[in-house]
């Protein structure tokens, strides 16, 4: 069990700069998912760890031990890797006792610990056949056995779900979550799927080109985001970012006014704020803020998203799952005052009022 | 209804001549390539009169092992194919091991500003001037060692000319694999070295029968630094054997079909051996689900 310390870590190749001086730590037995786009710098930071890549500055820690220019194997990490990296030209029972095998662990005691392992990612009957011979979750729970098979200080993985279907990934992610909290490692999760970020991390870093946005626990990250990116980024749908002007205190944007920010003057600035926390209301109604066409009705299940045309964009917000408003129809707008966020379009930071 | 039948024969009539031309093709392809083949094999076991009878006699009327007699038993064949042998396996060896290692650190490892593509072009370059070039440096290179007419200098020599094949075949094969099975066997506790031999190695298996018997059959057919390195009958190979039936007064057709017939057969033999190697696609399924 351990703890991971980046300290002022930058990683360049060539001339482009992949992570920038990162710092960031995480403690032992936390579950912690790097969040981001693609090319963000997530992959790399988490390579890093493993010793797949050296960082060209900084210095990375696994509790005390400077793992700087250490070879993988003395890291003691397991990784799980997104493309599963099983060996083809071995059966499933040899994948998972591989690093047991690396290790020279004797047979009898290898033999137990992978069936072991196996009856526990639901492998057991299946030990003797080649990874080809496997579905996508299956392979994937074969990556899984192979990190778990000894007990490493570091979990690393690298977007493990992301080619399962729909439906697969969400059991998987419940399976994941309840096996960090079994076997209380310390994890690293990499992933552009915010949904994953959120169910599964006790903190989420969002990365964006390089940096870390923010970090936080997915409540803070949800419910009080500190810049425009991690606004947009997280959230499904996203949180509505509309550009505008505010003017002594009230944001105005194509006729939709928000006000109740005092004493702000701010010519280019963005109101976030989230589908739910925007209602639907009657169009005679003396507080709304704002009155719009509908552009769709789309009926998820458990509520109702609302497209509405505002100015250049489209608004969403969350009704209900009995809305029957109609296209082009119009329909008044309120926000919850004290769910939105404004945010400075220049310094794409928040402004706090 | 009368459209549909009518589209129907024609596509039928086409795919009637398509196939009908992927069949001429093979066996016009089979005919020039075998028949030579068949003619020194029908050749050597036909008296000296018959190989040249008009019109020309396509099996053997009265079969005879004499010329057989002649080459392997009366003259010292035996001991060019085992020559031959020595050689041809020595340098496969060599060469294959070189090549396999030169391939994957070319493959795999990184190296400042452009030098993967400029080593990797130097190394092919060598084999881009006329090999009758480097025979005279390296006669005097042998000479000087007092390696002529031995086995270990036709090694020498043919792994020269080998080495850039392998290497390049081997490259691209190593290429081809995907690095992260070998990142996952260092992270789980293997050294790069150890990752190479238990994984990537187990994986290029099709890449490492396909160039040994490359490798295999350059040094087997090879004829010219032979001729120049080597004057003993202890140390001359095959084909050097065979073309020296061919003297000031007589060409000995039936005893060098014969040696040429027997010369074919270990490539063959080989070839089949490896051939389920030569097929690709172990790694698949390797990654993606």
């Amino acid at each position: 069990m351990a703890s991971v310390t980046f300290k002022k870590v930058c990683k360049k190749f060539g001339e482009f700069v992949a992570v920038n001086n990162f710092t960031l730590e995480i403690r032992d037995k936390e579950f912690l998912v790097l969040l981001g786009p693609s090319g963000c710098g997530k992959t790399t930071t988490m390579r890093m760890v493993a010793g797949l890549e050296e960082a060209t500055s900084g210095d990375i820690y696994i509790d005390a031990d400077r793992i700087n220019g250490v070879l993988p194997k003395y890291r003691d990490v397991a990784m799980v890797f997104q493309s599963y990296a099983l060996y083809p030209h071995l059966t499933v029972e040899d994948n998972i006792g591989y690093p047991l095998k690396i290790r020279k662990v004797e047979p009898a005691e290898r033999k137990r610990r992978i069936a072991e392992v196996a009856r526990r990612v639901e492998l057991d009957t299946m030990l003797s056949r080649l990874p080809k011979e496997l579905s996508g979750g299956q392979r994937q729970r074969v990556a899984l056995a192979r990190a778990i098979v000894r007990t490493p200080r570091v979990f690393l993985m690298d977007e493990p779900l992301s080619n399962l279907d729909a439906k697969l990934r969400t059991q998987m992610r419940a399976e994941l979550k309840h096996l960090q909290h079994e076997l209380q490692v310390t994890t690293i999760y990499v992933t552009h799927d915010q949904i994953e970020a959120m169910t599964l991390a006790h903190r989420v870093a969002v990365m964006n080109k390089g940096v870390i946005e923010q970090l936080g626990t997915p409540r803070e990250i949800y419910n009080d985001p500190r810049t425009l990116f991690v606004a947009g980024f997280i959230g499904s749908p996203p949180m509505n970012l509309i550009p505008g002007e505010v003017k002594e205190g009230i944001f105005n944007s194509a006729g939709f006014r928000v006000g109740g920010f005092a004493r702000a003057n701010i010519s280019r600035a963005v109101l976030g704020v989230r589908p739910e926390d925007v209602h639907a209301a009657p169009v005679e109604d003396d507080d709304v803020n704002l009155v719009a066409p509908i552009y769709s009705v789309e009926l998820t299940g458990e509520n109702t998203l609302v497209s509405l045309r505002l100015g250049g964009q489209l608004m969403t917000l969350r009704a209900d799952k009995n809305f029957t408003g109609q296209i082009d129809e119009q329909i008044g707008v309120k926000v919850a005052t004290d769910r939105v966020f404004l945010y400075n379009g220049e310094t794409q930071d928040r402004v706090d009022f | 209804m009368e459209i549909v039948p009518k589209i129907h024969v024609r596509s039928r009539l086409r795919e009637m001549l398509v196939r009908l031309t992927a069949y001429v093709t093979i066996v016009v392809a089979l005919v020039v390539t075998l028949f030579p083949i068949y003619w020194i094999a029908a050749n050597s076991f036909k008296f000296d009169i018959d190989i040249f009878a008009v019109p020309p006699e396509w099996v053997p009327k009265n079969p005879t092992l004499k010329h057989y007699d002649e080459a392997f038993i009366q003259r010292p064949f035996l001991r060019y194919a085992l020559n031959s042998f020595l050689v041809a396996v020595g340098t496969t060896i060599v060469s294959v091991c070189f090549g396999t290692m030169a391939g994957y650190a070319l493959a795999r490892f990184s190296y400042p500003w452009q030098w993967r593509r400029q080593i990797s072009f130097w190394i092919l370059s060598t084999r881009m001037m006329p090999p009758i070039v480097s025979i005279i440096p390296l006669y005097l290179f042998f000479n000087y060692f007092d390696m002529l007419n031995t086995k270990s200098a036709l090694i020498i020599a043919y792994t020269a000319f080998n080495l850039p094949f392998a290497t390049w075949m081997m490259k691209s094969y190593f290429q081809d694999l995907p690095v992260e099975l070998e990142e996952a066997a260092m992270v789980d506790g293997d050294t790069r070295w150890g990752a190479f031999l238990h994984v990537a190695l187990p994986l290029a298996r099709p890449g490492l029968a396909a160039t040994a018997i490359f490798c295999l059959i350059i040094s087997w057919n090879e004829f010219l630094l032979s001729l120049i390195i080597t004057l003993t009958e202890q140390s001359q190979t095959l084909p050097i054997g065979i073309a020296g039936r061919v003297t000031q007064y007589n060409t000995y057709w039936g005893e060098i079909s014969a040696a040429g017939f027997m010369a074919c057969v270990p490539i063959v033999v080989f070839a089949f051996m490896v051939q389920k190697h030569l097929v690709r696609g172990l790694s698949l399924g390797a990654v993606k689900g």
